[in-house]
């Protein structure tokens, strides 16, 4: 009786693992080869182009924001929308800061490349920061989870924002602005920057717990620092 | 189905949890689904890799010892010997050890919390419990044994 409850219970045993083992390989196998998750193949020996952040604010700001960031990172997106809006109006408005932007696309987003080829283009129409925000808060329509190809929503949002349909497209279809976005990576890895979003205050990187209370301290500190360092400089002169 | 197998089958279960994860890091499957929590924060933030190589990494090659040592526990022969449910608790407390460290990480360091992490972290504590309630059986039977 023991041994038929033994043998009873070894075959339940393998019957689970067997069904566990085959859930798993098809839900894996799923994932890694679901359309979605093809995405676009980058050229590793496609050249470096020139890094490029993209200005908002004064350039003459006392203080220089720069950010690294990828489109399709969600905490990104959460930084975009919920913390970039208080910098913006409370330092940027007012003067004190001056915000950088760089790409840094990660290897594990597949449709960072097309979201960064739309925000060059614009750029090129003097509307990154309108494309810019449409990226980030659409993020889950466009991101590897959602498509595996993300041009049409890409041109849609040129459209959005009023861009030039014809030229938009032709910059967008060119990817003439790849090895820029390249460099701009090569950049971010320079300085080794090894999360997204990351932030540089006053030459000090911030990856961390990024919201508007840290931005604001770190900020003044420089301002503090700047006021300390400046009389001097005028004072040599 | 007894204590060990369960062990075994929630080894399994974690193993295809590091796993997807792994598959991310490698730039496999695009983004992670995470429905709760902020995964892609905590996969790309530094604490994401461990002496050079993804923490994910080292969860599979935990879920697969944990997996094969379950395995083997559950084999007649091992059945009563007590060192087979030493051993299990021995891996699955590391595993808690280790779990606990990522959870302290997410919450005071990265301010983010993955779902799969939190997934696996139940798992290891369930596991552990078995292990715990295994090693307690195991003494008593010695225990009756020896009377």
């Amino acid at each position: 009786m023991a041994s038929a409850n033994k043998n009873a219970s070894k075959k339940q045993f393998t019957f689970v693992l067997a069904a566990i083992a085959v859930v798993g390989a098809a839900a894996l196998g799923y994932v890694a080869m679901r359309p979605a998750a093809g995405g676009e193949a980058i050229d590793p020996n496609m050249p470096l182009g020139t890094a490029q952040g993209f200005l908002m604010g004064s350039p003459d700001a006392p203080v220089k924001i720069v950010e690294f960031a990828d489109f399709e990172c969600p905490g990104c997106a959460q930084f975009a929308m919920l913390t970039e809006p208080d910098v913006r109006a409370r330092l940027v408005k007012t003067g004190i800061v001056s915000m950088q932007f760089y790409v840094f696309p990660l290897p594990m987003h597949k449709n960072t490349w097309s979201a960064s080829n739309a925000a060059y283009c614009a750029h090129e129409q003097g509307k990154f920061w309108e494309m810019h925000d449409r990226l980030f808060y659409t993020q889950d329509l466009w991101n590897s989870l959602a498509t595996s190809n993300p041009d049409k929503k890409m041109k849609g949002y040129a459209a959005d924002i009023a861009l030039d349909a014809g030229k938009f497209e032709e910059c967008y279809d060119s990817k003439r602005n790849y090895p820029n976005i390249k460099a701009s990576g090569a950049e971010a890895e320079k300085l080794l920057i090894d999360q997204t979003p990351s932030i540089i205050i006053g030459g000090k990187k911030y990856s961390e717990g990024i919201n508007y209370d840290m931005i604001k301290k770190h900020v003044d500190e420089e301002l503090a620092r700047l006021a300390k360092t400046e009389p001097a400089k005028k004072g040599a002169k | 189905m007894t204590r060990r197998m369960l062990i075994a089958t929630l080894a399994l279960i974690g193993l295809y949890v590091a796993m997807y994860l792994w598959l991310y890091k490698l730039g496999i499957i695009g983004s992670l689904s995470c429905k709760i929590g902020s995964c892609e924060k905590v996969n790309t933030s530094p604490w994401a890799v461990l002496f050079g190589v993804p923490v994910a990494f080292w969860g599979v090659l935990y879920y697969v010892g944990l997996f094969a040592s379950a395995c083997l526990c559950t084999v007649d022969r091992f059945a009563a010997d007590r060192r087979a449910a030493l051993l299990l608790a021995v891996l699955t407390g590391w595993g808690v050890l280790f779990s606990g460290w990522l959870t302290w990480l997410e919450l005071a360091v990265i301010h983010a919390v993955c779902m799969y992490c939190v997934i696996s972290a139940i798992l290891v504590v369930v596991m552990f419990a078995l292990s715990v309630a295994e090693v307690r059986a195991t003494r008593s039977v010695g225990q009756n044994t020896s009377e």
